[in-house]
């Protein structure tokens, strides 16, 4: 305690240091003269008593040495000086010292901006009370890691269970949601009652459900949002004790969450606008669907406890004497981390790369200046400072650049964190507000620490190896710095270009990646197509043949649209996520097909999205209920299955209607349910013969529209959304947008890879170019002596630049092999990220290859062409 | 060899404390040669240990220091005891002697000891 207030003491003594030591010296002389008279007193005469006195006294400025070291941190002291000394240096040669912090600026900049999105993703807390002691719970099914919870084991574990103080389930639905100018699409959510009291989220306005609100036949109350509320109430108070209408059904509002309140979804974070009660029905009959199961573990618990405990009250845990369904509990943060953990580390490797790519040509730098400072050097050694001192003289140095250029870096992070999570958004949703806190500065600092360490040891140690009568001799002259110095400095040159190879060859592979996937070809002609989806409330139109009438109303209204040239619509279109299968059909006089993808189309569905017919025909307004079934199949699927026996007029069983065949009308050219995935086997029904009440598995009540327009798509949205409330104004038209940005939007994360490795590599391939460049010209400021003797003695230009042009290929060509081979043994690492080519791929190995080359003999040129230019005379009179 | 001892740091701070308690406010010759006085002249003390463990004691808050006049009427640095200089003398006293007695024991001429 009182160590502590004397560090401080002494820390603030560094401060005010002259004034202290006037005091010092002045008490020091009172006490000799205080000795004197007492000498006098005791009868010796002044000139006897001064002299005792001094003797007593003994050496004054000893002692005075011994008070310095007390007053203040002389290790502190020494280490401002050194700071002081070197910002009087850097600011001699400003065009260095701007090189230097600009690129650390970049290295560490880089860096911290990426980790800022990690430390908002992976590192921070869950913005939840305690957040460490809540888990995810879901569902193992034999060996396969568990996905999510079911409905069906929820009521047992809610009221048995032990470890956990509370548990709680949740799941996303969107309904209808009747408003002024036609019908709106909303985000809800399903809560037990426990799930606000679990994350204690407390409502900014009323309250949240009651616990004995989600049970079955509980009040139909509602919960906001704090977006919807201002949104959709104005941010009225007054909303608690509204109504609303969602699906044909009366929620009264009773509250208003915070706006900061945020819960992930799987596929990130689902803007969850309006929350209804979870009524998980007890009884075993109800059908088991999906849902997020999450709980708080009472202290002292453990996750092992948690999932014991859990699986012993799950049905079905045992199947044949194997456990086939068990519990599987993940802290809650690493459950949401864990998606998102492979491409941030990835980015973080990257950005790795670049920030040491910027110590190196740093190094390389400094390796050069210390070449310059090596009379300092030797001076500082003449006068006595030992190894020891001069690094840890260079290493302050260069700790202050680097800490100048984190200054520089956080600064650009803060700027472009914007731009960053821009690039990121897609990939990754953040759950609460993204941006700099301690742990942020806590890593740009010891980044600069440890870089400022990393590429200021070097250079030090060099410049700590000077050669004392050698320089001092040179007298000013530029000295070599020995073979050693230019080996040094050429092997860094050769690891900067390997490392830029690294990353221009991922970035590379994922530009590939990229333009592959969205140069693919879904079988459909995505131009001038606006899509748009519908999801008929199921009270209003409860059998498929009112939802076919319904859809056929909105079809021919939509045709009558201007700019409209054709109108269509299905239940699953490409690159949508809805999916319909059917198993086990069977084909007349032949095998039965284990599973194919079926779709419900509208008749001008082909012509629409421009499927090509091959053979038959395709749908038309008069295949109706009263008409013969028919049955439109895929290319792939008349390939793999009606060969032999010829396809048209075959027959296939009807998976939607019991004892009822379809006979195939048509054959029509593959589509790719997305652009990653094979066409595979794909059979199309006609929605005018709806399927059979007991047997409807998915049906049209989600129906997603196409209108192939002759103007811009998207400029004819609001006349949709208007024909649409004119039919129903209950009915909700969402999702409006033009296929051509639905496809952009599903290749986003591939982009993100692409534009951030990718400008990381841009930068890589700018520092590396910067650093083989400053090897060169230095090098060549170095010879120029030699290449003044050269041209004198009948050199001629083209020979000189020859010569430096060869030394930078030579260091160009090691720096691209090493990286080739280094892209090579990290190729198995990326490979999960790429998609249509192999990490190993020649092409775009080589092409990267090439520009690098490039680039670094662009960088050679210029110096050797200075090299060329050296005027002899001029040349030998610098001597 | 000379009799007389150089004082060790340790002790020196709770002697320098002690004796400002005795005496009141007082500069670092004065300090110095109450200290030797005290010690029958058995002990030496050396201004090189001395202002610095001054220093200390002021740095950690058990002593302050002001100009003031000395009976000569020379200016001079005072040194005064603070409260907590005051505890720590009394603290430092008792542990010095619960120290001095078990030393005291072990170096008396043994009986029972062994």
């Amino acid at each position: 305690m009182r160590g502590f207030r004397a560090w401080w003491v002494r820390l603030w003594g560094v401060f005010a240091r002259r004034q202290w030591e006037g005091r010092m010296a002045e008490e020091l002389e009172t006490n000799l003269q205080l000795d004197i008279d007492d000498g006098i007193r005791r009868g010796l005469d002044p000139a006897e008593a001064r002299r005792e006195a001094l003797l007593r006294m003994g050496g004054i400025e000893a002692t005075k040495e011994n008070l310095r070291e007390r007053h203040g941190h002389p290790w502190f002291e020494t280490t401002i000086r050194d700071a002081a000394y070197a910002c009087r240096t850097m600011r001699r040669t400003p065009g260095l010292t701007a090189t230097v912090l600009f690129t650390l600026a970049l290295g560490i900049g880089a860096t911290t901006a990426i980790f800022t999105v990690v430390n908002g993703v992976l590192l921070r807390p869950l913005p939840y009370a305690d957040p460490g002691r809540l888990v995810y719970i879901s569902a193992k099914l034999g060996h396969f890691e568990g996905f999510s919870g079911y409905t069906q084991d929820y009521p047992a574990w809610r009221k048995y269970n032990r470890t956990l103080s509370q548990i709680a389930g949740y799941r996303m639905f969107e309904a209808n949601m009747a408003g002024g100018e036609g019908a709106e699409r909303i985000h809800c959510g399903l809560a037990t009652a426990s799930l606000f009291s679990l994350l204690e989220v407390h409502p900014i306005l009323g309250r949240t459900f009651r616990p004995e609100e989600d049970r079955p036949g509980g009040p139909d109350v509602a919960v906001l949002s704090d977006a919807f509320w201002r949104s959709h109430f104005a941010g009225d108070p007054s909303a608690v004790g509204k109504s609303l209408t969602l699906d044909d059904r009366v929620y009264t509002v009773v509250g208003v969450l915070p706006p900061s309140f945020r819960i992930p979804d799987r596929y990130g974070v689902f803007p969850y606008d309006v929350w209804v009660p979870f009524a998980i029905g007890e009884n075993g009959k109800a059908r088991d669907i999906m849902i997020h199961v999450v709980g708080r573990m009472r202290p002292g618990v453990s996750i092992a406890a948690v999932e014991a405990e859990l699986t012993g009250l799950m049905r079905n845990a045992v199947r044949n004497g194997v456990r086939w369904k068990s519990a599987q509990a993940v802290p809650w943060q690493e459950q949401v981390a864990s998606g998102l953990r492979r491409s941030l580390v990835l980015f973080l490797g990257a950005v790795g790369f670049l920030l040491l790519i910027a110590c190196v040509n740093v190094a390389n730098l400094l390796l050069g200046r210390s070449a310059a400072r090596s009379r300092e050097m030797a001076v500082r050694r003449a006068l006595g400072a030992g190894t020891a001192r001069i690094v840890r003289q260079l290493l302050t140095e260069s700790v202050l650049l680097s800490l100048g250029g984190a200054a520089l870096g956080l600064a650009a992070a803060h700027w472009t964190k914007g731009l960053v999570l821009l690039a990121i958004a897609p990939k990754m949703p953040a759950l609460q507000p993204i941006g700099l806190d301690y742990r942020v500065f806590t890593f740009t600092l010891a980044i600069a620490v440890v870089t400022g360490i990393a590429f200021g040891l070097a250079p030090a140690i060099a410049a700590s190896r000077v050669h004392l009568m050698e320089s001092l001799k040179e007298a000013g002259r530029g000295v070599t710095g020995g073979r050693w110095k230019g080996g040094f400095r050429s092997a860094l040159a050769v690891a900067e270009i390997a490392l830029a190879m690294v990353l221009l060859a991922g970035a590379g592979l994922f530009l590939r990646s990229f333009l592959q996937l969205r140069g693919i070809d879904l079988g459909v002609n995505p131009r001038q197509l606006l899509t748009f989806d519908v999801s008929l409330t199921n009270s209003r139109y409860p059998k498929p043949m009112d939802q076919a009438r319904y859809l056929e109303r909105l079809l021919e209204a939509l045709r009558n649209v201007p700019g409209v040239v054709s109108v269509a619509g299905g239940n699953d279109l490409p690159l949508s996520n809805g999916m319909m299968t059917f198993n086990n059909v069977a084909i007349e006089g032949g095998e039965t097909v284990p599973q194919v993808r079926g779709v419900i189309v509208s008749s001008d569905f082909f012509r629409t999205m421009g499927i090509p017919l091959v053979r038959g025909r395709v749908f038309t307004p008069q295949d109706r209920e009263d008409a013969p079934s028919v049955v439109v199949v895929s290319q792939t699927f008349a390939r793999q299955f009606l060969a032999t026996g010829g396809d048209l007029g075959r027959r296939i069983q009807n998976p939607q209607k019991d004892n009822d065949w379809l006979t195939v009308a048509g054959v029509v050219g593959d589509v790719r349910p997305s652009p990653e995935s094979e066409p595979g086997p794909m059979i199309y029904l006609p929605y005018l013969q709806p399927a059979q009440q007991e047997v409807v598995r998915v049906g049209v009540q989600f129906f997603s529209l196409v209108l192939r327009t002759s103007v811009p798509p998207m400029s004819i949205a609001p006349a949709v959304r208007r024909v649409a409330a004119a039919i129903d104004p209950a009915q909700a038209v969402y999702d409006v947008a033009s296929f051509e940005d639905v496809r952009s939007e599903w290749v986003a994360p591939r982009r993100v890879n692409a534009i951030l490795i990718g400008s990381f590599a841009g930068l890589a391939l700018l520092l590396g170019s910067i650093g083989i460049y400053g090897v060169l010209s230095y090098a060549v400021g170095e010879r120029t002596h030699e290449f003044g003797i050269r041209i004198a003695l009948g050199a001629r230009p083209r020979e000189i630049t020859g010569m430096v042009l060869r030394s930078g290929i030579k260091v160009v060509a090691c720096g691209v092999g090493l990286g080739l081979v280094g892209s090579l043994a990290l190729a198995r690492w990326i490979s999960a990220e790429l998609w249509g080519v192999r990490a190993t791929d020649p092409w775009t190995l080589g092409t990267v290859m090439a520009i690098l080359t490039a680039v670094g003999i662009l960088a050679c040129a210029i110096p050797a062409r200075r090299a060329a230019r050296v005027d002899p005379l001029t040349a030998l009179r610098c001597e | 060899m000379s009799e007389k001892a150089e004082v060790w740091q340790g002790t020196l701070a709770l002697m320098v404390l002690k004796t400002l308690e005795t005496l009141g406010p007082l500069h670092g010759y004065g300090i110095a040669r109450r200290i030797e006085q005290t010690s029958g002249d058995l002990l030496i003390v050396n201004y090189g240990t001395l202002y610095p463990a001054l220093l200390r004691l002021e740095q950690e808050g058990y002593i302050v220091s002001e100009w003031g006049v000395s009976e000569n009427h020379r200016k001079a640095r005072f040194y005064r005891l603070t409260r907590a200089g005051r505890k720590r003398v009394e603290q430092a006293a008792r542990e010095w002697d619960r120290t001095a007695s078990i030393m005291g024991r072990f170096l008396a001429p043994a009986k029972d000891a062994l």
